[in-house]
């Protein structure tokens, strides 16, 4: 394509007017921007949507929980400390099947 | 613009339906620069709505150092360049669509006579500026169809001068391959 096209391409599209806007425009925004903001209000959460929240958190949580526990009585059986077994044994011995009396 | 200003400060004070106002003021301008990459009415209607309303989102971010308008324009381009970007995702599934006879008889004759309306104007252009991406259409629109400075260029799309020009550059050469492709057609 020519120089003389070019121009005569740019200067014919450069004359094009834009459509007019529509009268309904400005309240059509300010309906929109309504809307947005009542979109952007806090919805309430159901239960399991908070579960969902929080469920990292949770997760972490239990996870060190179970952590913690593992360690310590891995600690608690190094230094000698009757486990919590030995405690359950001793519990059901004494309570649950007492010697018999009879 | 200094009724620009007084309007923003009553908004800004608690009086949002203010904006209709803004809206009435500018969106001739925001017409004019959203119809340099979009033909159908209907779309540019809703282009010009989605500049407002982001203008009404940033509204706290204008500190009024430039015209309230130069601040808009910049906000309808960049809606503009992401409308294009849809539509190029979008126009590579469908395909280019095809030139009327007005357009092709005035890309093959060589007549210094030869005629050209708009509407053939306008296809010619639209088609040949596919070749393009958002970005170097944005730069050769600003910068032969609107006629704006380098300078301006530089403002309204936040990249340096020398990037405006390398840009304007290439994006010249490609569009002149892309023209001498459609007259081969």
């Amino acid at each position: 394509m020519n120089e003389r096209k070019w121009k005569q391409l740019f200067a014919v599209v450069r004359k094009e007017a834009a459509p007019a806007p529509s009268e309904d425009l400005a309240a059509n925004v300010l309906r929109a921007i309504r809307t947005g903001r009542s979109a952007e209000k806090p919805e309430t959460l159901s239960i399991f949507d908070q579960l969902n929240l929080l469920f990292p958190r949770l997760a972490w949580t239990a996870a060190a929980i179970i952590a913690f526990s593992v360690a310590a009585d891995w600690g608690l059986t190094a230094a000698g400390v009757p486990d919590v077994g030995d405690g359950v044994s001793q519990i059901s011995a004494q309570w649950f099947l007492p010697p018999n009396e009879f | 613009m200094n009724d620009d200003a007084e309007l923003l400060e009553r908004i800004r004070n608690g009086a949002p339906d203010d904006f209709a106002e803004v809206v009435r003021r500018h969106q001739s301008r925001v017409f004019a620069i959203l119809h340099r990459y979009e033909r159908d009415a209907h779309k540019i209607e809703d282009l010009a709505q989605e500049t407002f309303v982001k203008a009404w989102r940033a509204l706290e971010q204008f500190d009024g150092r430039a015209p309230f308008e130069h601040w808009l324009s910049r906000i309808a381009v960049r809606v503009a360049l992401d409308h294009l970007r849809k539509e190029k995702r979008r126009q590579n599934e469908i395909g280019l669509p095809e030139l009327g006879e007005d357009a092709l008889d005035w890309l093959r004759r060589d007549d210094e006579k030869d005629e050209l309306d708009g509407r053939a104007a306008a296809e010619i252009l639209d088609l040949a500026l596919r070749a393009l991406s958002p970005a170097d259409r944005v730069v050769i629109t600003m910068q032969e169809i609107e006629g704006r400075s380098v300078k301006e260029i530089s403002a309204v799309t936040g990249t340096s001068g020398v990037a405006v020009r390398v840009r304007a550059m290439r994006a010249r050469a490609k569009l002149k391959r892309a023209l001498e492709k459609l007259v081969k057609l």
